[in-house]
């Protein structure tokens, strides 16, 4: 089994320090599973991956990534 | 602390506090067997069944009334949560039905009373679980993703 990483506390600071709260607005989602996913406790669904990565901008790829373990 | 997690502790709370006021209003007005000849001892578990429900109603619409209240982190952890409340409503029906075997059976017939008692405690309990496996649910997730 591998293990998904995301970048979303970088991104988050590269977009002007985007707030918990406003990631969460944008992407559809509450704070909390924002802090759980930058905590990596938490595996989004595909589709909550997408709003996320739409929310900052960028390819899926540049916020989630899947690691060989 | 999420939302549907703040509403859990609170339809535990309240529904802990109803479970010790019904268990305190039988008690004080004669038990169970009272509860027939008592009209206002069925009124007010009446009111009690009535306003239970209601609550819960009013818990839920103020849980998913805005979008980002709920998403699919909290949606998994209901779906987990209601592997307990079906549990402890199985627990709490063979309960009932071993206790009531072994007291009545050589009487063969149990009192009318029982009938809402089972009704009320299954529904109590099942409220209680859910509310309960939500909130084990956060815990869980919490700590292992």
């Amino acid at each position: 089994m591998g293990r998904i990483k995301n970048q979303i506390r970088r991104l988050r600071f590269d977009h002007g320090e985007m707030t918990q709260e406003e990631l969460a607005n944008r992407a559809g989602c509450t704070r909390q599973t924002i802090i759980a996913l930058e905590q990596n406790r938490y595996v989004p669904s595909i589709e909550l991956a997408f709003r996320i990565a739409r929310a900052f901008g960028v390819p899926l790829e540049e916020v989630f990534q899947y690691e060989d373990s | 602390m999420a939302p549907l997690q703040k509403r859990a502790l609170y339809s535990f709370v309240i529904g802990l506090v109803l479970t010790i006021a019904l268990v305190a209003v039988l008690v004080t007005r004669g038990s169970v067997t009272a509860y027939e000849s008592d009209l206002s001892l069925r009124l007010i578990m009446y009111a009690v069944l009535i306003g239970v429900p209601l609550v819960y109603l009013v818990l839920v619409y103020l849980t998913f009334r805005k979008p980002t209240q709920i998403d699919e982190r909290d949606r998994i952890i209901i779906e987990r949560s209601s592997r307990a409340q079906w549990l402890a409503v199985i627990f709490t029906l063979v309960a009932w039905t071993i206790a009531l075997t072994e007291i009545y059976s050589d009487q063969g017939q149990v009192p009318i009373a029982f009938l809402n008692l089972i009704l009320w405690s299954t529904l109590i309990i099942s409220a209680l679980a859910q509310s309960l496996g939500i909130l084990v649910g956060y815990w869980e997730m919490n700590r292992n993703g």
